[in-house]
């Protein structure tokens, strides 16, 4: 499989969480009840040591209304190398057509590399 | 009356009833089960009635439309007919509560389906019960626990039990994935799957299937994932299992992205928010940037 760089970090996720929590101004209790959860699994959520539903992920997203941008924007420019983040960033920046050909040629890229690379599978 | 004595209607209907359940024709069960309360209604016979209507709430609930059953369950368990009735009706309200996700109600209740069957000395409903309060613990993140749970209940379960074991199997070996012991994961879950197919009880494929394209994912073998997330999306749909289809549209929008293939990850994804987070626009984007298999939880 060809390993596409995606973000994996659950505690990165667990630790956005709670810092979107804090600059809406909600305790742990008020968001757990507004996702239906308890608040105990919000807490061990918010530490990456809890997983949930797709359901309770995204209503936690629906919750803060959030683009992935938004989502990321100040919280994985410590976890990426810094061209990576301004990488990321400035993908983020451009309307949405512009992002798909930029998709594209990267994809066009991977199989140019997949194909002359000798024991690429 | 047909002239045949009742208790033999009412039997005959419960035992189709069961069989036809092992066999996975739940909307056939149904039928039988009412059948069977409205017999025991007829007959007068309040100890049978509730017997038929645990029957008849254990496949409701297992068809995803348990709610209705709830209060009438509960108020079977507080009649205490006597410990088989308490256990079933016990036993059906913890696994309404875990449909509707609250989780430390059904846990409660499972104790109670726990403690019913350990009076009757009934090994199946003790392994059963077992399994309730694993499936809950492994909802709740507490694989550990969870894996302890499904142990006792195996070694409690009949070694006839063809799908409640390969059940058991199969979300044991989610958990072991879970932990990253694939090697075993991939062990339990064929078995799993071996006994479900041997069983054509198609519906109960849905989440080994699932759990065996997370375990691929893990293990980097998407051809494989693939597999087993398509075979589980068609069956989810004829079933209309929400659940499963949800969970499938996920596994595959996460196997193309990983693969590279982001049409086909779009394709999903977009799928999978058009038709249960039709609010959530962001979701494809995210999905497509965030490797979520860490956060997320396929049996909560």
């Amino acid at each position: 499989m060809a390993a596409a760089h995606k973000i994996r970090q659950v505690q990165l996720v667990g630790r956005k969480i709670r810092q979107l929590r804090k600059q809406h101004h909600l305790t742990q209790t008020e968001l757990s009840h507004r996702i239906g959860i308890q608040q105990s699994d919000l807490s061990r959520m918010e530490k990456g040591e809890y997983r949930v539903s797709l359901d309770t992920l995204f209503k936690i997203l629906a919750e803060f209304n959030l683009t992935v941008g938004e989502f990321f924007d100040g919280t994985h420019a410590d976890e990426l190398p810094p061209r990576e983040a301004r990488l990321v960033r400035d993908f983020h920046d451009l309307p949405g057509e512009a992002q798909r050909e930029v998709e594209d040629f990267i994809a066009g890229k991977r199989r140019q590399h997949q194909t002359t690379e000798p024991n690429g599978n | 009356m047909t002239g045949r004595p009742l208790a033999d209607d009412f039997d005959s209907l419960r035992g189709l009833g069961e069989r036809l359940v092992a066999a996975g024709r739940l909307e056939e069960a149904l039928a039988a089960f009412e059948r069977a309360l409205q017999t025991a209604a007829d007959a007068g016979d309040p100890r049978q009635a509730a017997l038929a209507a645990c029957n008849r709430a254990a496949v409701a609930i297992a068809l995803d439309r348990g709610e209705a059953e709830l209060p009438r369950q509960r108020a079977i368990l507080m009649r205490d007919f006597d410990d088989v009735v308490s256990h079933l009706a016990a036993y059906n309200i913890a696994r309404q509560h875990e449909r509707a996700k609250s989780f430390k109600k059904s846990l409660f209740y499972a104790r109670i389906a726990l403690d019913r069957a350990r009076l009757l000395g009934r090994q199946d409903w003790i392994a059963g019960s077992h399994n309730q309060i694993a499936n809950v613990l492994l909802a709740e993140s507490q694989v550990d626990e969870a894996i302890r749970e499904y142990e006792r209940a195996a070694a409690a379960m009949p070694a006839t039990a063809g799908v409640p074991r390969a059940q058991l199997l199969g979300n044991l070996g989610y958990c072991r994935a879970l932990q990253g012991r694939l090697r075993e994961a991939f062990q339990l879950l064929s078995r799993s799957l071996r006994l479900l197919i041997r069983a054509r009880a198609e519906r109960f494929q849905i989440s080994t299937r699932l759990d065996l394209c997370f375990a691929h994912l893990e293990a980097g073998r998407s051809r494989d994932a693939r597999r087993h997330g398509l075979v589980a999306l068609r069956l989810a749909e004829r079933a209309g299992d929400a659940d499963g289809i949800r969970n499938a549209l996920y596994l595959l929008g996460e196997e193309a992205s990983l693969r590279g293939d982001q049409a086909a990850a779009g394709d999903h994804f977009g799928r999978l928010q058009r038709e249960f987070f039709p609010g959530a626009a962001q979701l494809p984007s995210f999905l497509m940037t965030v490797d979520v298999r860490k956060l997320i939880n396929l049996h909560a």
